[in-house]
């Protein structure tokens, strides 16, 4: 049977090249699109690894800078007094790049005698308690650090699995913007946001006083009121005598990005649908309209002794023939992409959107056909063969 | 044996009712090659299908080598159609996409016969028609007699019992015609196949052992 078939569409292929070609492009589209969604999808399921929710950050502007003493002193407070309010959870400096921000600090070396290539950020004593950061191995910042002989410094796990295993970390002395000690490992943290992949990253070390560090991120209490940021508000303008500084709600900036995202997501979805539903009409019809040609072959088939469901899996079999070959020479364009590494895309979404579309297409073409070759495997055979 | 006992065929469409076969009783032994004549639309392929099994009287018992039929539309009775009957058309009915020698292997597909196996049996039935040099032709390039061959190889590529053949020289000339009755002939003769054949021609009809004529759905000689 299988060999039947497979000489009846060869010699049927003109009118088998259309459907062929249909699939091959309808499969490509859904590779592409779905290489894009799966992309996006396994970055949002990825852990942040920080807390947005109830996180504040007052953004400062501390320049020009007269009284260097003066304004180190000011930080100081501006932290105590925010930390002694009781809405206040915790309170800690972080540097110029925040979280959800677009700004970044990054760098590379090999001055180590192994690549290492890191996006950095510098956090106070307090920040991972404040940001709800997961420590893996070592140690936060503490006050030991402060006048420690080299410079501290926590890398994220995936910093560690890229250039440190096998290493010693504690013992070691890096040079990575400086002399540094590696002091802590902390897990994940995508400070890009949701729809980020996660990048090499360490924290530097920096003091309340520091001027480097002028943005304050505050853990205020659950349920906390909007009204109260009125209340910080009036207090860092009080204390910082300016009124250039802004204060971002964490969670809105996270939201409002991942929206950015997940439009242009569900706009290709639904051209995707479109696409799903044009190509199932299209098999449809192709099919309805072999069948109603071919209807005294089914009478014939029928005479010489074709049970129904013969019938009905010559043409289902007939059918999906003609799509796994679209589907495959499809999958033999599709896959030159992670092979070539056309895009810095990780190879497993190229994989995962080329199953998916087969997988897709498998299922519209099976029910696609399953009806109509029902319909046929009903033809009398009598009227079809006297229809001639 | 094919025994037919009162059998009566009505076409019910929406506006007519046409009756092909009123009440006909008929039995065809064992080796017998039968003919059935009649001026157009007076039960002739309608009869032929009744016996094939693959149309159903509205009224009337059909028994085929003494089984009757009840069921029409049961696995059970593609499969007998498959193993003991043989059919041959006015229009031969083969499928153009395919080989000579595929079209000819189909009812043995059916018969889950192995592909080599198919092709043996295919090979020594078209010799018994004398095409089995035009075995890769496609329908399309043969001559209607040398398609009718081909048609007949089909037929009887599974050792049917019984061959049906409705007006299978109807759309031949007089000397392809002729080689198609000899074929007929010696098949009835040579491997004792029953026979039924409607034709219109008188002089093939002669040469048969017996002649039936329908008139209007009913029987008249
Ligand atoms: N499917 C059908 N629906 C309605 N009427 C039908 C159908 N098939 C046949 N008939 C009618 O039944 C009658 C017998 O038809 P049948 O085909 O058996 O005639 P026939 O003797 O074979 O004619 P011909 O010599 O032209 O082939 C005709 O009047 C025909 O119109
Ligand atoms: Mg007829």
């Amino acid at each position: 049977m299988t060999r039947h078939i497979l000489r009846l569409i060869w010699n049927k292929k003109r009118s088998n090249a259309l459907l062929f070609l249909e699939i091959f492009f309808a499969f490509l589209i859904l590779f592409a699109v779905f290489t894009i969604v799966t992309r996006y999808m396994r970055m949002y399921q990825s852990p942040l690894g920080f807390q947005t929710e109830n996180i504040w950050i007052v953004h400062m502007n501390l320049n020009p800078v007269t009284d260097t003493t003066a304004t180190q002193d000011m930080k100081v407070r501006l932290k105590q007094e925010l930390k002694a309010l009781p809405e206040v959870e915790s309170a800690s400096y972080s540097g110029f790049v925040t979280p959800i921000s677009n700004s970044s600090w990054s760098t590379s070396s090999d001055d180590n005698g192994f690549e290492i290539s890191t996006h950095m950020m510098y956090g106070d004593l307090d920040y991972m308690e404040t940001m709800g950061i997961n420590l893996v191995q070592g140690r936060w910042f503490n006050e030991s650090d402060r006048d420690a002989r080299y410079q501290p410094l926590i890398i994220s796990k995936k910093l560690f699995d890229e250039s440190f295993k096998g290493r010693n970390l504690t013992d070691s002395i890096y040079d990575i913007n400086g002399e540094k000690r590696i002091v802590g490992v902390i897990d994940h943290f995508k400070y890009k946001g949701d729809f980020a992949e996660e990048v090499n990253l360490s924290f530097f070390y920096g003091e309340d006083k520091t001027l480097d560090l002028p943005n304050l991120h505050l853990r205020v209490a659950p349920g906390t009121p909007a009204a109260f940021e009125e209340e910080v508000n009036t207090l860092v303008a009080d204390i910082t005598k300016r009124n250039d500084f802004r204060i971002e709600h964490l969670q809105t900036t996270r939201e409002s990005r991942a929206r950015q995202v997940w439009i242009p997501i569900i706009a290709l979805l639904s051209i995707c649908g479109f696409l799903v539903i044009n190509v199932s009409m299209g098999l449809f019809g192709i099919l309805w309209y072999t069948i109603s040609k071919r209807r005294s072959e089914i009478g014939l088939r029928r005479t010489l002794g074709a049970s129904k469901s013969e019938i009905t899996l010559q043409f289902v079999g007939e059918i999906l023939v003609v799509c796994l070959g679209g589907i495959i020479l499809g999958a033999i364009f599709a896959v030159q992409f992670p092979l070539l590494n056309v895009f810095p895309i990780e190879s497993i979404n190229y994989y995962l959107a080329m199953i998916f579309s087969a997988a897709l297409i498998l299922i519209l073409v099976v029910s696609c056909a399953f009806y109509p070759s029902q319909q046929a495997a009903r033809i009398h055979p009598a009227l079809a063969l006297h229809e001639e | 044996m094919i025994l037919l006992k009162d059998v009566t065929k009505v076409y019910q469409t929406k506006t007519i009712e046409t009756t092909a076969l009123n009440n006909i009783s008929l039995e065809v032994p064992t080796g017998e090659f039968l003919s059935i004549m009649g001026p157009s639309g007076c039960g002739k392929s309608t009869l032929l299908n009744i016996m094939g099994m693959i149309d159903e009287p509205t009224s009337g018992q059909v028994a085929i080598q003494g089984q009757a039929v009840s069921d029409y539309h049961t696995k059970a009775v593609a499969r007998f159609r498959n193993e003991k009957l043989g059919f041959i058309f006015q229009s031969f009915h083969l499928i153009n996409e395919l080989p000579v020698i595929d079209n000819v292997e189909l009812p043995l597909i059916y018969r889950r016969i192995s592909g080599k196996k198919r092709r043996e049996m295919a090979q020594t039935a078209l010799e018994q028609v004398g095409l089995k040099n035009r075995m890769k032709h496609f329908p399309g390039q043969l001559s209607g007699g040398q398609k009718q061959r081909v048609a007949i190889a089909r037929a009887i590529v599974g050792q049917p019992n019984i061959i049906l053949a409705d007006e299978p020289t109807g759309n031949l000339d007089s000397v392809m015609g002729n080689e198609i009755m000899e074929i007929l002939l010696n098949l009835n003769k040579e491997l004792g196949t029953t026979i039924v054949m409607v034709t219109h021609d008188e002089t093939m009809a002669r040469k048969t052992h017996r002649l039936v004529r329908l008139f209007d759905g009913s029987q008249v000689l």
